[in-house]
């Protein structure tokens, strides 16, 4: 399934994400799924968008992580800000903690540290203490 | 102070963290959202997964509520543009779900 052009999330990912919120024995339509996926996509344009004009305005050339917290904010997501706030921080410490031990290590290969290709580094999971929450927990 | 564990196992083997997005596709994304979006900081795809999965958790669980309030057990479309109307936050996507919300429940 071509998705979009690989202009929309892929669908399988979306369906997972999905998957993990719902109960067990309920069932997802494949159109759910489209929309969700559709949904998804114009969230990151959309927020997207207004932290490329924070960046305009302020005449700078790169957008950042900070720059998307405070879009998310701008437009009335402050929960989701919050939490990203708290992961962007922890992310920050991992990643100085892995550029420190590959430092200490005395015959560790150089990894790729091109920042704008960001797929293959060696990103920490976060995932342990960010499991799925009810709706009632989530925006803590 | 050091996380010791599976969370130092990955930072040392350089593998790719679970991710549950794809980072080059949301960057792909982010490029077409508009044409002032130039460069982009390696964790800007990152946090975009994270704060991805949030709103995709978060729709989902409102959309799963209006299922269950028509006694359903498959979550439609129509479902999500109901969760999508119902909430102001999502107002930015009323237009693509509006094809969604005329039909008969």
């Amino acid at each position: 399934m071509v998705d979009e052009q690989n202009r929309t999330l892929p669908i399988a990912n979306v369906g997972r994400i999905m998957k993990q919120i719902l109960p067990p024995s309920a069932k997802l339509s494949l159109e759910a799924k489209q929309r969700m996926q559709e949904c998804a996509t114009e969230f990151i344009s959309f927020v997207t968008s207004e932290a490329s004009d924070k960046c305009h305005r302020e005449n700078r050339k790169m957008m950042t992580g900070d720059d998307i917290c405070r879009a998310l904010s701008a437009l009335g997501l402050d929960n989701y800000a919050g939490a990203i706030v708290r992961y962007l921080h922890k992310y920050r410490e991992a990643e100085r903690e892995r550029v420190i031990a590959s430092q200490n290590k005395a015959t560790s290969s150089s990894r790729d540290e091109d920042i704008e290709e960001s797929d293959q580094s060696g990103q920490p999971s976060l995932q342990a203490d960010e499991t799925p929450t009810p709706l009632m927990n989530i925006f803590i | 102070m050091r996380q010791a564990g599976s969370y130092s196992g990955i930072l040392m083997s350089g593998k790719t963290g679970p991710h549950l997005l794809p980072l080059a596709r949301i960057k792909k994304i982010m490029k077409k959202s508009g044409d002032g979006v130039k460069m982009i900081s390696g964790e800007s795809p990152i946090v975009f997964s994270k704060a991805c999965e949030m709103f995709i958790g978060e729709l989902t669980q409102r959309s799963w509520m209006v299922t269950m309030q028509g006694k359903r057990r498959t979550l439609n479309k129509e479902d999500v543009a109901s969760a999508v109307m119902a909430t102001d936050l999502f107002d930015f996507l009323l237009n693509l779900v509006s094809e969604d919300t005329f039909k008969s429940s």
